[in-house]
């Protein structure tokens, strides 16, 4: 059995996600304590920069550069994936909560007849190789610590912004290429289109700063004052439930329960009144900011900093506030 | 409601036919509500208030079953593993399912998402399914395992976290849509597979008050370990390959700090606070 720390470097148009060099920093302080060498393990079709943006993360990058693994899907990543792993045996596999992670972990681990703790909100490792995963139930209302039985790897998928991105390593990785031929014929789905989302903006989930506001906001196009402090902090505007159910917002920035849950250094809330389906969703963020002009708001009780004020008086001044402050550094 | 099937339609489909029937089984679980109360009771017990309802992700996919019965005919059967809890099942009978199955054996007892997954993939293995359907996860363990690793166990191919789906071919072909990152992407998919479900599929129909009623007088039909084919080695305590060590209450941030001054100095007094206290700007 080899004694390597995988991590699924995940890439979209062959730009690595952040979440990847997160959990190869992680790898990188298990590898210390167990002394096994670093893996990224990546999959595409010209992965030149990803390549090179790997390098001083990993100690070994597993490449598979191959037209028929251009975009994700789970067919043609398993294929590939799962005699890579059979052969190397790493010990661990980690992988981001995203769209990808949550579509190939589950299938990858009953494929190889292995644990895997999705979601999770932190992992240690112990002095035996033994990963440890902490990982939300219920919405966040409570956590398990969850441990793996013998069989290897022990895969977990990793919420966004766990871990710190450590700029100091300074590895420089041995590329391994495998040659990797799959056969379009032998896919059971393929990518039809893609409908990209207006801006540049990083998914909620993704963002280091997150700034929401609920039904507070009154109507749809006020959200242009989010937008405009969201400029300023590079931050990604989430929302609530209730503004998604009245169209106003895209489901997919919708905050909570039956949305997404996110990690943020810092979250901002604003005219949100802390619907326990919105604050299950905001539990691992950093700190927490809360704005509303009831007093008695349930956000509050969950807030690091809270004003009670209105939104419409407090945004604007805000962004401004926050430029001049953020230009004074530069 | 559902129309009534006849025995040889099957014999009828061809694909340009709309008469084509699709038989599809949704898989659906019982879940505390999200108002429920949980807590930690100690490391290895949780107390969870009796308060349950009906996965919400379920219920997307008991309507989508629905809808794609209504327009190509055919027949949707819910399935849940549960050794007690089979309120889920009524609820998809209630909407309109015709036929629930529960899978129940004391082995099942302390089962991971992969032991619940192999014994719904034994049942659904010699069945004429075209589609199967689950909830995004469920929102007890939220972990999103079940439905990719059943799909898995049956060698058919599933997407994940679907808000469309366009049936070109209820035999053949599907196109679904899913939310990734960038923004959405449509795949075509070959039948048949598993897909899980959304919010903004659709909108779950709320049942009437005598299918509700109905539901209530439905006989589940129960399947034990040995229907499927297993043994209680195979699932239950003995096959986890994950287990929870340790229950822990979620943690706890400090008392919130409200910044009582007038406006405009709160302003200043938070920016203040996030770049020199917190650090996070």
């Amino acid at each position: 059995m080899s004694n390597e720390i995988w991590v699924f470097a995940e890439q979209r148009e062959g730009k690595v996600r952040k979440v990847t060099f997160e959990l190869l920093s992680a790898g990188a302080e298990f590898s210390k304590m167990s002394n096994q060498a670093v893996g990224a393990v990546l999959l595409g079709n010209g992965l030149q920069e990803a390549v090179k943006s790997l390098t001083p993360f990993a100690d070994k990058i597993y490449l598979m550069d191959d037209p028929a693994l251009a975009s994700y899907t789970s067919d043609a990543y398993l294929i590939q994936m799962a005699p890579l792993i059979k052969e190397h045996q790493p010990s661990v596999l980690l992988g981001g909560t995203t769209s990808t992670g949550k579509d190939l972990f589950p299938r990858l681990s009953m494929h190889l007849q292995t644990g895997y703790a999705p979601d999770c909100t932190d992992l240690r490792m112990e002095e035996n190789g033994k990963l440890v995963a902490k990982r939300p139930l219920y919405g966040g209302k409570v956590f398990a610590e969850m441990a793996f039985s013998e069989a290897r790897p022990q895969m977990a998928t990793v919420r966004n912004n766990t871990f710190l991105v450590n700029e100091h390593l300074k590895k420089s990785a041995q590329v391994i290429s495998i040659s990797s031929h799959t056969d379009p014929a032998v896919l059971k789905k393929k990518i039809v289109g893609l409908e990209k989302s207006a801006g540049t903006k990083l998914d909620i989930t993704e963002a280091e700063i997150v700034v929401a506001a609920g039904r507070g906001i009154k109507a749809p196009e006020n959200f242009k004052i989010m937008e405009e402090l969201a400029d300023v902090l590079n931050a990604s505007v989430g929302t609530t439930r209730a503004t998604v159910d009245e169209g106003w917002r895209d489901l997919k920035d919708q905050i909570g329960k039956s949305g997404k849950n996110i990690s943020a250094k810092l979250y901002m809330a604003f005219g949100i009144s802390g619907a326990i389906h919105h604050i299950l969703g905001i539990g691992t963020c950093k700190t927490v900011v809360a704005v509303d002009t009831d007093p008695n708001a349930l956000i509050f009780n969950y807030a690091d900093y809270g004003i009670v004020g209105d939104l419409f008086q407090i945004v604007p001044a805000l962004t401004e506030a926050l430029k001049k402050a953020l230009a004074a550094d530069n | 409601m559902g129309l009534p099937l006849s025995p040889n339609a099957s014999l009828l489909t061809g694909s340009d036919s709309l008469e084509v029937e699709m038989e599809i089984y949704v898989l659906v679980k019982q879940v505390p509500d999200p108002e429920a109360i949980v807590k930690v009771k100690s490391d290895s017990e949780l107390e969870i208030e009796n308060k349950y309802f009906t996965n919400f992700f379920d219920e997307i996919a008991i309507e989508a079953g629905l809808k794609l019965r209504e327009k190509f005919g055919g027949k949707v059967t819910v399935l849940t593993v549960d050794n007690k809890k089979v309120d889920a099942l009524r609820r998809g009978i209630a909407m309109g399912a015709d036929d629930a199955i529960q899978i129940t054996d004391p082995a099942l007892e302390g089962s991971d998402q992969f032991a619940i997954a192999k014994a719904l993939a034994a049942y659904l293995k010699d069945k004429p399914f075209d589609l199967i359907l689950a909830g995004r996860q469920a929102m007890d363990d939220d972990a999103g395992i079940v439905g990719p690793a059943v799909a898995e166990v049956l060698g058919i191919p599933h997407v994940n976290t679907i808000i469309g789906l366009e049936v070109d071919d209820p035999k053949k072909e599907v196109r679904v849509m899913r939310e990734v990152e960038s923004g959405k992407e449509i795949l075509s998919c070959s039948l048949p597979a598993l897909f899980t479900c959304q919010k903004g599929l659709n909108n779950p129909r709320i049942p009437q008050v005598m299918n509700v009623m109905k539901a209530m007088k439905t006989q589940m039909k129960k399947v034990d370990l040995a229907a499927l084919g297993l043994s209680a080695v195979d699932v239950g305590g003995q096959a986890v390959k994950i287990k929870v060590q340790k229950y822990l209450p979620p943690p706890k941030r400090p008392p919130v700090k409200m910044i009582k001054e007038d406006f405009p100095d709160n302003v200043k007094t938070l920016v203040k606070l996030l770049k020199e206290e917190a650090k996070v700007i």
